[in-house]
């Protein structure tokens, strides 16, 4: 079956019941997006369809319909994402396992939602568990780019 | 094989149909022939139903929350994660109910994890509160195109059909997969209820 990942096309020969984020990390090696639950209570493995936050360990890859980008596809290291830019700045990171996840959220609110408030932030990040408690920063690093994006 | 199924549904109840891509029977009882009785007595388990926590968790009021109840859940309590469906009833303003729960027609298979339905997951609208609310009132609104989605009777059974179609979310009810209790009965039966119910003119309990 073929899917598209970060703008390009791949063949990937799976099961159509096989999760998303089994053919992302085990099929085509992209590990930046990690597998905490399986079961959508953690959000580490948030990617995008089409723009939105997807967990993609709910996602069977035969029901998946439009693009997918991944943390790899977000930004480049010489051009980042106003997310991850943000995140680099509040040095938000502690061990980082759930922060693609985070990142992924984070972008994907920010897209349709480019002014929020505190509590805006609180109802969407809090689906994503950070096991290092980054919340204060990931709240932090959110209005910073949310800022950045509004100005760009 | 129609005309079979045709004329043994006339013996039993007036005319019986299959009908193609939901896989469930129509049988419209002869005109006349369902008292106000056989009418409650169907809106009984159809209340049985609809008063279900698969059903009443989402088909909550205007303060947007979805809710955890029912035998799976140690007490009541809003969607853990700090779930707000927002005014869209989608998620739209902030995280979509389709982040975790995506559409899909395949079983859910998986313990604890978000459930997924042939349609796209959401709140009912507003206006069709079941949560926390008695059976009488239910009843009312149930019947009210005003607040059941304009539907009439008629409308109220193609309801079921339709979702029958496309895997809904009141297939999902009967069917909601690993570790979560289903509620009562099943499509056939709910059909047939409605149908009776609808065909008593809807009564509701006094
Ligand atoms: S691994 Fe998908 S939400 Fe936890
Ligand atoms: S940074 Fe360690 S889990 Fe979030």
């Amino acid at each position: 079956m073929k899917i598209t990942v970060n703008g390009e096309m791949h063949d990937v020969a799976v099961a159509p019941d096989m999760p998303l984020l089994w053919v992302l990390r085990d099929e085509l090696k992209l590990t930046g997006t990690k597998y905490g639950c399986g079961i959508a209570q953690c959000g580490a493995c948030t990617v995008h369809i089409d723009g939105v936050a997807v967990r993609s360990c709910q996602m069977p890859v035969g029901d998946l319909e439009g693009e997918v980008t991944t943390i790899e596809g977000l930004g480049q290291p010489q051009v980042l994402h106003a997310v991850q830019a943000a995140w680099v700045e509040h040095q938000v990171a502690q061990c980082g396992y759930c922060q693609s996840g985070q990142i992924m959220a984070a972008a994907s609110f920010l897209d349709t939602n480019p002014d929020p408030t505190d509590a805006d932030i609180d109802r969407v990040m809090s689906a994503n568990l950070c096991r290092c408690g980054t919340y204060p920063r990931i709240r932090e690093a959110v209005k910073t780019a949310a800022a950045s994006l509004r100005g760009a | 094989m129609r005309r079979l199924i045709t004329v043994t549904g006339l013996l039993l109840s007036g005319a019986a149909l299959a009908s193609d891509g939901h896989g469930l029977v129509i049988k419209t009882p002869p005109v006349g022939s369902v008292s106000r009785t056989d009418g409650l007595q169907a809106w009984e388990k159809i209340h049985a139903v609809v008063s279900h926590p698969r059903c009443v968790n989402c088909h909550t009021d205007e303060q947007n929350l979805p809710m955890w109840s029912g035998p799976e859940y140690a007490d009541v309590r809003p969607h853990g994660m700090n779930i707000h469906a927002g005014e869209s009833r989608i998620g739209a303003e902030t995280l979509t109910c389709q982040t975790c729960h995506v559409t899909s027609t395949r079983p859910n298979t998986v313990p604890r994890a978000a459930p997924h339905t042939g349609m796209e997951w959401r709140l009912a609208p507003a206006e069709f509160l079941w949560f926390g609310v008695d059976g009488r009132t239910i009843c009312e609104q149930i019947r009210d195109p005003e607040r059941n989605g304009g539907r009439d009777g008629a409308g109220l059974v193609e309801h079921i059909t339709h979702d029958a179609e496309k895997k809904g979310f009141i297939t999902w009810g009967f069917d909601p997969g690993a570790g979560r209790e289903p509620a009562p009965g099943g499509m056939q039966a709910h059909l047939d209820d409605m149908i009776v119910w609808v065909a008593a003119e809807m009564p509701c309990p006094e």
